[in-house]
């Protein structure tokens, strides 16, 4: 059985932010009398999360995710709760703790940026005590996994965002982390970047057995990487399981998308009842049906149209987040 | 302590301090202005005369030494301790198992070096063209020796409390400017201290700031007796222990206000 390395139980965070009333009056209150209100950014959260797994942490902007990886690499004290990652107090930040975990964000560099990533890298080395002998190894492998070779002797400040993300990828991984905490790791990178980087984070995986959670806005980040989503909305915990099963409970319908052969394209089809259409252009139809009546509708209409193309589908995982993104539940 | 990180540290920092070197040298170069035109005021003024028992070449003495330890004690860090915290850079900083502190110092012992380079071939050109007087006895030299250390541990952990403060105000390094703008009134640049006006002086013996530039001048150029010396040590290394209580207490308390309110 594989070791809980990270344990999180009613995690809270309030923030306290200054506000005021817009308008030159209100500014000059404020200065003498200041007023906060509160806001909940994470509301007792609580999961657990296994050495290994690759932990998707999912919710529209503002939802929590961040706050919550950040009371996790110990940046940020809870306002309430317990969390204990590999088996220590995150927000005590001791060295040892941190000499086992790293976190990469995608909006921050920690690499120098006059000088080649080769110098960052022995820096960082220095830093995390990797004995020389170990840090050639890992860089090695690193380097060779990323396709990066020819990037270790450049200056930073000349590098494309992707290029410095394969960089920020080696120093967040240099010393071994046991868990790595990724926050928007592929923001701002092109398509085939994004997939890249995927791979890689997938066989580093596979080859390290190192724990992942990773946030991110891209589905496709999500749904290739990690089997198993955390939903946060407005700092709650919606859900907590397979991404394949989240699909099913929140959207219990299927898409039937149908071709029509050209001849009755003027008229209007009549559909079985239970079939609600989506889209309607040039003949092609999709409708809307409820899971368990998607066999006997789909015979219904082969037996009455004169279908030249049909296919049943899931409906799209970003149609699903989207709709809990809007309604907030699941 | 992470001794091995924070060296490495200090060659990553000079190596890529030296591919700006010049926009350095011209940076040291635009602060040895002010003291260089006090220079060369005092040393007219004086003429063949002395002013306040300082000679022509006594002055020229006074402040070429002052504008190496000036550029020895001076903290460029301080300026860039409070982006760090604004910028939200003090988590990647705080992600690591060494203190940022480490980082600091890292940038002052690398800037030294670099700011020396330029300053060194400088000052003895301009020794050579102005010709101080100085008689160094063995007693001053060696007592300059701690004073400049604690000098610049004195103005650095000075300028690093009050840029601590961006853990709290957006605009903290407002206060850096007014601790230069007290550095060169009351700590030797404008004049030295044993020239300024009575209630200046008394204030310029008891505050901190005489002690993060003039004292040491004066210990090497010899002005002082062996109780201004003594006495003298005692209020730096005093100055020393409140700037150190002070810059721990607000790291810890900003550092937990950070983790509070997050980066």
């Amino acid at each position: 059985m594989a070791e809980t390395q990270i344990v999180v139980h009613n995690l809270s965070k309030t923030y306290r932010v200054p506000g005021r009333e817009p308008g030159l009056a209100a500014s000059f209150r404020s200065l003498v009398r200041r007023t906060y209100r509160d806001v909940e950014a994470v509301r007792d959260v609580s999961f657990t999360v296994e050495a290994g797994e690759m932990v998707g942490f999912i919710g529209p902007n503002g939802a929590g995710k961040t706050t919550t990886l950040k009371m996790l690499s110990g940046l940020l004290h809870p306002t309430a709760g317990q969390a204990r990652v590999l088996g220590g107090v995150p927000w005590e930040r001791k060295p040892d703790y941190l000499q086992r975990i790293s976190m990469v964000l995608g909006n921050k560099s920690q690499m120098l940026w006059d000088i080649p990533p080769l110098d960052t890298f022995h820096v960082l080395g220095e830093i995390y005590h990797v004995a020389p002998a170990e840090l050639k190894r890992t860089l090695d492998e690193l380097v060779e996994l990323l396709e990066m070779q020819e990037l270790l002797t450049k200056p930073v400040r000349n590098f494309s965002l992707g290029e410095r993300m394969k960089c920020e990828f080696v120093a967040g991984l240099l010393h071994h982390p046991r868990v790595l905490f990724l926050d928007e790791p592929t923001l701002g990178l092109d398509v085939s970047m994004q997939g890249r980087l995927r791979r890689f984070l997938a066989e580093y995986n596979r080859r390290s057995d190192v724990t992942m959670i990773l946030t991110s806005h891209y589905v496709a980040d999500v749904v290739t990487l990690c089997p198993r989503v955390i939903l946060i909305h407005r700092g709650r915990l919606l859900y907590d399981g397979e991404l394949s099963r989240l699909a099913e409970r929140l959207a219990p319908f299927k898409l039937i998308r149908l071709a029509l052969s050209n001849e009755r394209v003027e008229n209007e089809p009549e559909l079985p009842p239970g079939a609600d259409i989506v889209e309607q252009e040039n003949g092609r139809l999709t409708l809307r049906v409820a899971r368990s009546a998607a066999p006997s509708i789909t015979a219904h209409l082969l037996n009455t149209l004169p279908v030249a193309d049909l296919a049943v589908e899931d409906p799209p995982i970003e149609a699903v987040i989207d709709q809990i993104y809007q309604e907030g539940d699941v | 302590m992470n001794q091995r990180g924070g060296w490495a540290l200090i060659k990553s920092t000079w190596l890529s301090w030296m591919q700006h070197r010049s926009f350095f040298f011209l940076l040291a170069f635009m602060w040895m202005i002010p003291p260089l035109i006090y220079l060369f005021v005092w040393s007219t003024a004086a003429g063949g005369k002395t002013i306040g028992g300082f000679s022509r070449g006594e002055f020229v003495a006074y402040y070429l030494v002052l504008i190496l330890v000036n550029q020895l004690t001076y903290s460029q860090t301080n300026w860039t301790v409070g982006d760090v915290i604004r910028s939200g850079q003090m988590n990647t900083l705080l992600l690591r198992p060494m203190s940022p502190l480490y980082g600091t110092l890292a940038s002052e012992v690398a800037g030294k070096v670099v700011y020396m380079a330029f300053m060194i071939p400088v000052t003895a050109v301009l020794a050579l063209v102005l010709h101080p007087e100085m008689h160094v006895t063995l007693q001053n030299g060696l007592a300059f020796v701690p004073a400049l250390g604690l000098a610049w541990a004195l103005r650095f952990f000075w300028g690093y409390w009050l840029a601590l403060l961006a853990f709290w105000a957006t605009r903290a390094d407002a206060l850096l400017g007014l601790q230069d703008s007290l550095v060169f009134l009351l700590a030797g640049q404008v004049a030295p201290t044993a020239l300024l006006p009575g209630l200046m002086r008394q204030a310029a013996a008891v505050l901190p700031f005489r002690y993060m530039l003039g004292f040491p001048v004066e210990v090497l150029t010899g002005q002082l007796s062996t109780v201004e010396l003594w006495t003298g040590f005692t209020f730096q290394a005093g100055w020393l222990f409140v700037t150190l209580l002070l810059f721990v207490t607000m790291w810890r308390t900003g550092v937990k206000r950070y983790s509070a309110v997050g980066g």
